[in-house]
């Protein structure tokens, strides 16, 4: 942390009313340095906490005891156990088809959102395009609850396929939120040159504009992928009973006995999740664009 | 004013003609009724404040926007309802509008691989292009790594390349600074020299109007107030608004009588030579700062009589306001020739005479 | 200069594009919008028709128009996990924001060339899946679990029982929400002009009165996306209360879960969706109209 007191002490700028001599400079330097002492501390115990769960789950994924509090030895048991569980494993695939599958389809159907609420201006269209992104502010288990009711209502038995439909339909709007900031930053003027330039609109679309948002798809893939593998409520509301998602198989087996071999598939789980994400912060970089996928993420 | 009489036939020598073109948005009209014939080969630019309905004039011949009456011909061919992409104009965008993920040869040979040219073919148009815009090592840069200028010289050699009948160019050097734009003025009519292209150029800027084109057109509400060369619209402007927009002007209102303008009881202001005048008409007329004299007048100047009110000193000229009747001021522009003689200073309230060469004050209509 | 400008300064947006590219654009919305509309916007409507709705004789829901759903609400039992609902969602708002707020202004002001890093190691745990991270909470915090050790190895305790208490939930909620807070107020004060924080210690003295006068106004937006942001999920969640508390810690999310996985009534679970969604929407209201109203402030 003697790197980020340095970053913090620069940034200390004495105030107007110092007068810039060397000695009092230093001297209120010294006392602004203070409080982001504190600031930093506090920030860097938030960090610990944060990640201490995480640390948990893998540290006792290698634990070759039972027990989820002492630490014995080194031993990947629960890891053999875990890919020797077929129902695990066929829940492992399951969630990955899931995920998989609903990430192409809010892909396709998000871009197209996006695309449409970006450029058509008609009211009746506007309104019926913002309702898309209502799934954003709502919380899981209302959709989860109306997703269950929807198909009970039509009758559609619940399987891996009402899983999917119920993440497209809440992914949808992640995936327009992201490629439309996007979107939106890229000048009008873009897709008119290509039209100059002897596109048709398809066309324009195709060679231009899909080309500029590309960064955007692939990390709003990305991300909707590591949110669907990580879904539990709607999962948990919208599955038949077999194969269940990972997310519910691991649930009931938390409330059935807490046994080590969830902390190796947790650990399995997360470090899917985390790799996806920190690889749809970078995307941007990848294409050789100076922002960073947070802005992506965080601006939505 | 180029009034083409639609349905007669186009002569060769016109590019484009625009036959009672019009754009309303909702109740507001932006264009109306604009009549206009652009030569080709000519550097022609529209010159007008935000708003006029230049730019919309523009996007009307490049085919983003439709027109609501009227029609574009473009080279003999009514286009006007041929999409953008069937239409051979090209335009050089205000945003340079370039394609950030390809590469300098990757933009400026976009149009060409539209037009499925063959790869050699578009590599040799790609780098001739380049050379002429100076960009030859470049070709590899992608846009975010190109300075303002830059950018704007790929934009011209995307639209450039593909050779069109007319180049149409959106305040193409708005976001330059001062002195890079200055420098793209001269490369940019060196250019157009070069290739032999029409070129439309939208403007508000007046200097770069008037150093640039062949003849400029003044757009106001959406009309055209004066179109002509730029020595035209500057030394005889037509309307109030053309003297008003182009330059500095002093305007002065009167009854028309005799060879005299009565701006106020017992004011008048000599203006000989218009026999066209029809006593008692109330008429305006334009003089320039820079062409009225305050001494050693010469014989054919007329003259009238008025009070300084200001000073103002800008280094090379001085700037003098002086009344020569009640709510009627003029701008006098001396150039310093003579500054270290103190005694050629005029002083606030001073009474003084004012001269001009009776052709160089220009009735307005 | 006579130049007399119009307010039309360019074209408008709105109508900039010929009427066939709009057209085009407008086939693209079908699609998604057909989605939503048969997948989300149907379901919604289905969730409220059935609140009103009762249980068949063979067990299956029949649509209805009887308030009785609502009616069994209205009793001591189920008011006292609505004031709990809303009472942890409330103290968890207000964690986040104690927590996030400091953290966000440590990173946004003295993270320096290392706040994008920092911002990305925020982001990155929190998709790292809830549930695992709440079980991990459950053993963490479990009697026999670590910070019980280390309690008992610091001779601080002979043990503290968290799990099953208020306190336990409602850390949980906090800590799988707080990044909602964090994210939206570091966003407002990265767009703060600092010179602001700057002249506020000239005006104020004092960098606490600086910070009430200048920084938190000027971050308002922010506190209150995130104050929303946190709130939404907060009220609706139930893994937080299933894993870390007990029955005696339940909230509205459980009850709905427990009519739709282990009474079977669902028209009654429906109506308990219904007064959640209103409730949110109460809450939502109240903050576009606070929105609206600072942006016509400034």
């Amino acid at each position: 942390m003697t790197t980020l007191d340095a970053a913090a002490a620069s940034s200390a700028t004495p105030s107007a009313t110092t007068p810039v001599a060397p000695a009092p400079a230093r001297r209120r330097r010294r006392s602004v340095e203070g409080r982001p002492r504190i600031a930093v501390a506090f920030t860097a115990l938030f960090f610990v906490v944060l990640y201490l769960p995480i640390v948990v789950v893998v540290l006792f994924s290698f634990n070759s005891r039972k027990s989820l509090s002492s630490f014995e030895s080194f031993s990947t048991r629960w890891y053999v156990q875990f890919f020797n569980d077929d129902a695990l494993l066929s829940s492992l695939r399951a969630s990955l088809v899931i995920s998989g599958v609903a990430m192409v389809g809010s892909l396709i159907l998000g871009t197209m959102l996006a695309l449409a609420l970006e450029r058509v201006s008609s009211r009746p269209s506007r309104i019926l395009g913002t309702t898309a992104l209502v799934p954003l502010v709502t919380p899981e288990i209302v959709t989860g609850v109306a997703a269950l009711l929807l198909f009970t209502g039509l009758g559609i038995k619940l399987s891996l396929m009402t899983v999917i439909i119920a993440e497209i339909t809440f992914s949808i709007s992640y995936v327009a939120v992201i490629v439309r900031g996007r979107l939106s930053a890229m000048s009008d003027d873009v897709e008119e040159a290509a039209r100059d330039l002897g596109c048709t609109p398809f066309q324009a679309v195709r060679l231009v504009i899909l080309p500029a948002i590309l960064p955007a798809l692939v990390a709003s893939g990305l991300l909707v992928f590591a949110l669907v593998f990580d879904d539990f409520v709607l999962a948990f509301f919208t599955t038949g009973v077999d194969p269940q998602p990972l997310p519910v198989r691991i649930y009931s087996q938390i409330r059935l006995s807490i046994s080590p071999a969830i902390n190796a598939v947790g650990t399995c789980m997360m470090l899917v999740s985390i790799l996806l994400i920190a690889f749809s912060l970078v995307v941007p970089r990848l294409f050789g664009r100076r922002d960073s996928g947070l802005d992506l993420i965080s601006g939505g | 004013m180029t009034h083409p009489a639609s349905g007669t036939p186009v002569p060769d020598d016109v590019a484009i003609r625009l036959v009672g073109l019009t754009k309303r948005f909702g109740g507001t009209t932006v264009v109306d009724h604009l009549d206009l014939d652009i030569r080709k080969g000519e550097f022609f630019s529209l010159l007008g404040p935000s708003g006029c309905g230049k730019t919309t004039t523009l996007r009307m011949i490049a085919g983003f926007s439709d027109a609501t009456e009227g029609s574009v011909v473009l080279g003999g061919t009514d286009v006007t309802s041929v999409p953008p992409h069937k239409r051979n104009v090209n335009t050089v965008f205000q945003s340079y509008a370039l394609f950030e993920h390809l590469d300098v040869a990757g933009n400026v040979g976009f149009g060409l691989r539209r037009k499925g040219l063959d790869k050699a073919e578009i590599a040799r148009r790609v780098t001739e292009m380049l050379e002429l815009v100076e960009l030859g090592a470049r070709s590899k840069s992608k846009p975010r790594e190109l300075s303002g200028g830059q950018k704007q010289r790929v934009a011209l050699a995307r639209a450039l390349v593909n050779r069109p009948e007319v180049l149409l160019l959106d305040e193409p050097l708005a976001a330059l600074d001062l002195k890079l734009r200055r420098q793209m003025q001269v490369e940019l009519k060196n250019i157009q020299r070069e290739v032999g292209i029409t070129f439309v150029f939208v403007t508000h800027d007046q200097d770069e109007a008037l150093t640039m084109s062949d003849r400029v057109a003044i757009m106001n509400s959406g009309v055209i107030e004066q179109c002509g060369t730029p020595e035209d619209v500057y030394e005889r402007p037509r309307t109030a608004f053309a003297a008003g927009f182009i330059g500095t002007s002093n305007l002065m209102t009167g009854t028309y009588s005799g060879g005299e303008l009565t701006l106020a009881p017992g004011i008048t202001v000599p203006l000989p030579g218009h026999p066209d005048l029809v006593d008692g008409s109330t008429t305006s007329i334009a003089v320039r700062p820079e062409k009225i004299w305050m001494y050693e007048f010469e014989p054919a100047m007329v003259r009238i009589a008025g009070t300084v009110v200001a000073t103002v000193y800008h280094g090379a000229t001085t700037q003098y306001l002086v009344d020569v009747a009640p709510d009627v001021r003029v701008t006098v522009l001396e150039q310093n020739l003579v500054r270290s003689r103190n005694e050629d200073r005029w002083a606030d309230g001073d009474s003084i005479e004012l001269g001009w060469q009776p052709d160089h004050a220009v009735v307005i209509h | 200069m006579a130049a007399s400008t119009r307010d039309t300064d360019v074209e408008p947006t709105r109508t900039r594009r010929s009427a066939s590219h709009t057209r085009l654009w407008g086939w693209l919305l079908l699609p998604p919008a057909a989605w939503m509309m048969a997948f989300f916007v149907s379901s919604i409507i289905i969730v409220v028709l059935l609140s009103f709705g009762h249980v068949g004789p063979t067990g299956r829901p029949v649509f209805g128009a009887s308030g009785a759903n609502y009616a069994a609400l209205w009793n001591e039992t189920y008011l006292s996990v609505f004031l709990r609902s809303v009472v942890y969602a409330s103290l968890t708002v207000l964690l986040c924001l104690l927590i996030g707020y400091p953290v966000a202004y440590t990173i946004a002001l003295h993270g320096g060339r290392y706040k994008n890093a920092l911002v990305a190691a925020l982001v990155i745990p929190f998709f790292a899946s809830y549930l695992i991270r709440m079980y991990a909470w459950s053993t963490l915090l479990s009697d026999e679990g670590l910070v019980n050790q280390a309690l008992r190895w610091f001779g601080l305790s002979e043990g503290v029982r968290f799990l099953n208490t208020p306190g336990a939930v409602v850390a949980g909620l906090t800590y799988g929400f707080v990044i909602f807070m964090v994210l939206p107020v570091y966003a407002s004060l990265e767009r703060m002009d600092l010179a602001l924080i700057e002249a506020g210690k000239d005006l104020y003295h004092g960098p606490l009165r600086t910070f009430f006068a200048v920084t938190l106004p000027a971050t308002r937006a922010g506190v209150l996306g995130g104050v929303l942001l946190v709130l939404l999920p907060a009220l609706g969640d139930f893994v937080s209360a299933q894993l870390l508390g007990g029955p005696s810690t339940f909230m509205i999310g459980n009850l709905i879960q427990q009519q739709f996985f282990e009474s079977q009534n669902q028209p009654l679970g429906s109506a308990l969706t219904v007064v959640l969604m209103i409730a949110l929407l109460v809450f939502m209201v109240f903050y576009l109209r606070s929105t609206d109203r600072q942006r016509r402030e400034s």
